[in-house]
């Protein structure tokens, strides 16, 4: 039974993470339809930054609490900022193209950001400073830190400040209305290369997030961890519908637990196997994902 | 310019041919030439520099394979890889455990890979394209995982002592000959997905790709042509897979991940979708480049990667795209002596009743889009469904050609139920139709979009016709004689997207008549249409019900309405409110407020001045 409790606080802890990045994937696929592989690595790029900060500072004895902040809010802001670059440079251009050629350019992205950072950081594991106090507290037989309890908090705060932008006001409207029909709404008034780039704005944010977190919260990092991470959190916006924002981040959830408890209970090596059976099985019988989609078929 | 017009500009834009100068002549030339280089190049190379020819060999097969799923068939396939494991696998563990050759392991290797892309392609084939993309990607990842874990697949150290494979009592060893074997290998690929791409099954995948619903409607049985693509796709891939197991010896989970099937869908897309020299081309790109960058090694990805980026800006629609037909290439042969030059339908008793349609209900959550609709349509007639926008006139159409299952009532045609019918089993039972808005496959030329429509009366596509059936001459030959029946004759070489707006719907109609129906239903086919065009239309119906079709009509236009229907069938939320001949209907009560709202003060002239009867 503590066994079961200590897999669901670890799933539920990695879940939050992957929703955050699931979200990005969703509404990102939402408003161009591209499956932006690039995503997992923007979370890497995130790490990193997050990972030199930290460092940096930590060596200059800053306060712990300071750190982190900063380490957060300019890794969100670095990831934000790359989420927009790499929209117009490498995906703008090429909208009213295939939507082949984009998948590719995604790819393209993709490779060319982890490759970037191997060059800079190297292909070993690069290590967070152990600075987070370690302090836990039994829930029922498990042990949960307090630490964790925060970044939950945190995650689920930030999905909900999301889901409060796109949905209450005018420009999450927009985004949405630019979902469902591009010439619509650009009809209507929006200003759709705007506010696709705010799309990726957005998403990109939460990619930092998720990615400095994740740092802090499991240490190590390398430049190809955004491979699994983004495979994870692309099978859970599918699986909670695509473009469907609280269905991502059940799903992300979700998939956590999932993950966790193949960890424990089966055996990590067929933990992606589990978890891509669960998806097929899913789409099987529901094949717009758990919670259905929010896009518009194209026409 | 309206962002729409703006981005069918640009469509258009992107459908025009590329190449412009490479004619024939050019394309025979160029062809000719790379054939003898390729034979010559063991003379030319290194021994170092043939081994990466090997390899581009290699995947230019896999992206041959992938090119029928991505390019032909428009399905997005990220676990491709998978099929080349599987065949790799297959192979392999027939060599090690039961001692057969290279040669006697191929057809069972290709028919395993089948089997698996049937099973891949099963659960998935009621999908949209996006849910399939994450889905083969599970596959292919659940295909490795279990090759990691398996004992039989040697798990993590994969299997080794796989014997070459041997011609004529040789073995291939050398770079030289492996190069040579492939190189056949290839060209087995080439030839069989060329002949794919020429067949009825080509042409039924290129249909699917444009427009999925429109592809049913016009008869193509959409699952089976998606599952097929997929076999088809699968037996390739498991044809590298072979050749790449015995070339190396030895294989392990490393070679078939998720990065191997990324750079098949790059030899895809950077080669250009649909095109067998850009296949070739794109693995070379695919291959060599990152060797040519060997010397700076520590960049030579990040390079790549950026000039893939620059490469697809570039050249979005790939580096030698699939050439479209030829202008002008659509020309039938001469009609044989005796053939009636008019097209002819299947004729049916004049009279009797085709079409019965009872007691009809569907609702969309809580709106019932149609009560309780019943109607007879009889042969050698034009009824018309006529009632203000929500009536239910398009769900009724939807209901009869089996886009949606009607949950109350019956559809008898000739006294068979169509009840869940498939769409397309539907319109080899005779009935065709149009869409309110218009849906051809765009990026077709005009005759392909009517070939298109034969799907409906070829029937099984694999038996009766062969898989890679040609279209013959008579096939040819029924297309012009309905288009030139439409008007369309000297249209026949454009694309379906660089037609006006009263061609398309005339189009619509030539397609649709291909399926030789006995119902045609033409939803909405004045819309938009000037009043020199109505009048063009209004002939063109007149001829199609004088075939010997019979016509539904959904339309708004009353001028059309009442100028043709033999009889009017009026629906007003859901219910038949009146049925008749038009003068009849024309005055009466219930349809009169149906259209104006309940006004008893309303005068009869107003009436007619604004649903513009005039008689």
């Amino acid at each position: 039974m503590s066994a079961f409790l200590q897999y669901v606080v670890n799933g539920l802890t990695s879940g939050a993470f992957l929703a955050l990045v699931a979200l990005g994937y969703t509404m990102i696929y939402g408003i161009i339809r591209l499956i932006n592989f690039a995503h997992g690595d923007v979370v890497m790029v995130g790490s990193f930054a997050g990972y030199t900060i930290v460092t940096t500072l930590v060596a200059q004895h800053w306060p712990v609490a300071v750190v982190v902040l900063v380490a957060l809010v300019a890794g969100m802001a670095i990831t934000g900022g790359l989420g927009m670059l790499i929209e117009r440079v490498a995906y703008q251009p090429l909208l009213n193209s295939s939507r082949l050629a984009i998948l590719i350019s995604a790819l393209g992205v993709s490779l060319a950001l982890e490759e970037g950072v191997r060059i800079i950081f190297g292909a070993g594991f690069s290590s967070y400073p152990n600075i987070l106090p370690a302090a836990n507290f039994s829930l029922g037989g498990a042990h949960a830190s307090y630490v964790q309890l925060v970044m939950f908090g945190l995650c689920l705060l930030l999905m909900l400040g999301l889901y409060l932008y796109v949905h209450r006001t005018a420009t999450g409207t927009a985004m949405r209305a630019l979902a469902m029909d591009r010439d619509a709404a650009r009809l209507m008034g929006i200003n759709v290369e705007r506010t696709i780039l705010l799309t990726f704005l957005l998403g990109s944010v939460l990619a930092g997030a998720s990615g400095v977190m994740q740092g802090l919260y499991y240490s190590q990092i390398n430049f190809i961890m955004g491979f699994l991470l983004g495979l994870r959190a692309f099978t859970a916006a599918v699986l909670g519908g695509i473009g469907n924002i609280p269905g991502a981040m059940v799903a992300g959830l979700l998939i956590g637990l999932i993950g966790s408890f193949s960890d424990g209970y089966v055996s990590s090596q067929w933990t992606d196997a589990i978890i891509f059976a669960v998806l097929i099985g899913v789409l099987v019988f529901k094949p717009t994902g758990l919670f259905g989609e929010r896009v518009a078929e194209r026409a | 310019m309206t962002p729409a017009q703006t981005a069918q500009a640009a469509r258009r834009r992107r459908l025009t041919p590329r190449l412009p100068g490479a004619g024939m002549a050019t394309r025979a030339a160029v062809t000719g030439a790379a054939c003898l280089l390729s034979l010559l190049l063991p003379l030319l190379l290194s021994q170092y520099a043939m081994s990466v020819a090997v390899t581009v060999v290699t995947f230019a097969i896999l992206g041959l394979g992938l090119n029928v799923v991505v390019g032909y068939a428009g399905l997005l396939d990220l676990g491709y890889a998978a099929f080349f494991a599987i065949g790799a696998y297959t192979s392999s563990l027939l060599e090690l455990h039961l001692h057969l050759s290279f040669w006697e392991t191929l057809p069972l290797a290709v028919i395993a890979a089948a089997i698996s892309g049937c099973i891949i392609g099963y659960p998935t084939l009621r999908l949209r394209s996006d849910y399939l993309a994450i889905v083969t990607l599970g596959f292919g990842e659940i295909v490795r995982i279990i090759a990691t874990n398996l004992n039989v697949t040697g798990g993590p150290n994969g299997l080794y002592g796989i014997p070459a494979a041997t011609v004529f009592g040789t073995s291939i060893l050398t770079s030289n000959a492996q190069y040579y074997l492939g190189l056949f290998l290839m060209a087995v690929a080439v030839a069989v997905t060329g002949l794919l791409s020429r067949s009825r099954l080509g042409r039924a995948w290129r249909s699917l790709r444009e427009d999925e619903t429109a592809s049913e409607a016009v008869g193509v049985p959409a699952t089976k042509v998606k599952l097929l693509a997929y076999i088809m796709g699968a037996m390739v891939g498991a044809l590298a897979g072979m050749f790449f197991s015995a070339r190396f010896g030895a294989i392990d989970p490393t070679s078939f991940t998720y990065n191997t099937s990324v750079m098949i869908l790059i030899v895809v897309i950077v080669g250009g979708m649909g095109s067998i020299p850009g296949m070739i081309l794109g693995a070379a790109i695919v291959v060599a480049l990152p060797e040519v960058l060997r010397p700076i090694s520590n960049y030579r990805l990040l390079l790549f990667a950026l000039a893939l980026i620059v490469l697809m800006l570039a050249r979005p629609q790939g580096i030698w795209p699939a050439r479209r037909s030829r202008p002008g290439s659509f020309t039938a042969p001469p009609e044989p002596a005796g053939e009636a030059p008019a097209p002819a339908g299947r004729r049916s008793e004049p009279g009797s009743v085709l079409l019965s349609v009872a007691g009809l209900g569907h609702s969309f959550g809580g709106v019932t889009a149609i009560g309780d609709v019943s109607f007879d349509l009889h042969a050698g007639e034009i009824l018309s469904l006529i009632g203000p926008n929500g009536a239910g006139k398009t769900t009724v159409f939807n209901c009869i050609t089996g886009l949606v299952t009607p949950q109350r009532g019956s559809v008898l045609l000739g006294g068979r139920s169509l009840r869940k019918l498939r769409p397309h089993k539907i319109v080899r039972l005779g009935v065709a139709r149009t869409f309110q808005s218009i849906r051809l496959f765009e990026g077709l030329d005009v005759a392909e979009n009517c070939l298109v429509g034969l799907a409906a009366h070829q029937g099984r596509l694999l038996a009766r016709h062969g898989l890679l059936g040609r279209t013959t001459a008579a096939d040819r030959r029924q297309a012009l004689r309905w288009l030139e029946f439409a008007g369309l004759s000297g249209q026949a070489h454009l694309l379906a997207a660089q037609l006006s707006y009263g061609d398309r719907r005339r189009l619509e109609i030539a397609r649709a008549l291909m399926s030789a129906p006995l119902i045609l239903l033409l939803d909405e086919p004045g819309a938009g249409t000037n009043p020199t065009e109505k009048q063009a239309l209004m002939q063109l119906i007149r001829q199609v019900r004088d075939s010997g079709v019979a016509v539904l009509l959904i339309e708004h236009d009353m001028d059309l309405v009442m100028g043709l229907s033999d009889r009017v069938i009026v629906l007003d939320q859901g219910h038949t409110i009146a049925a008749g001949p038009p003068a009849q209907v024309r005055s009466d009560a219930r349809v009169i407020d149906a259209y104006l709202g309940r006004e008893e003060t309303e005068s009869a002239e107003t009436v007619e001045e604004v649903l513009g009867w005039r008689s």
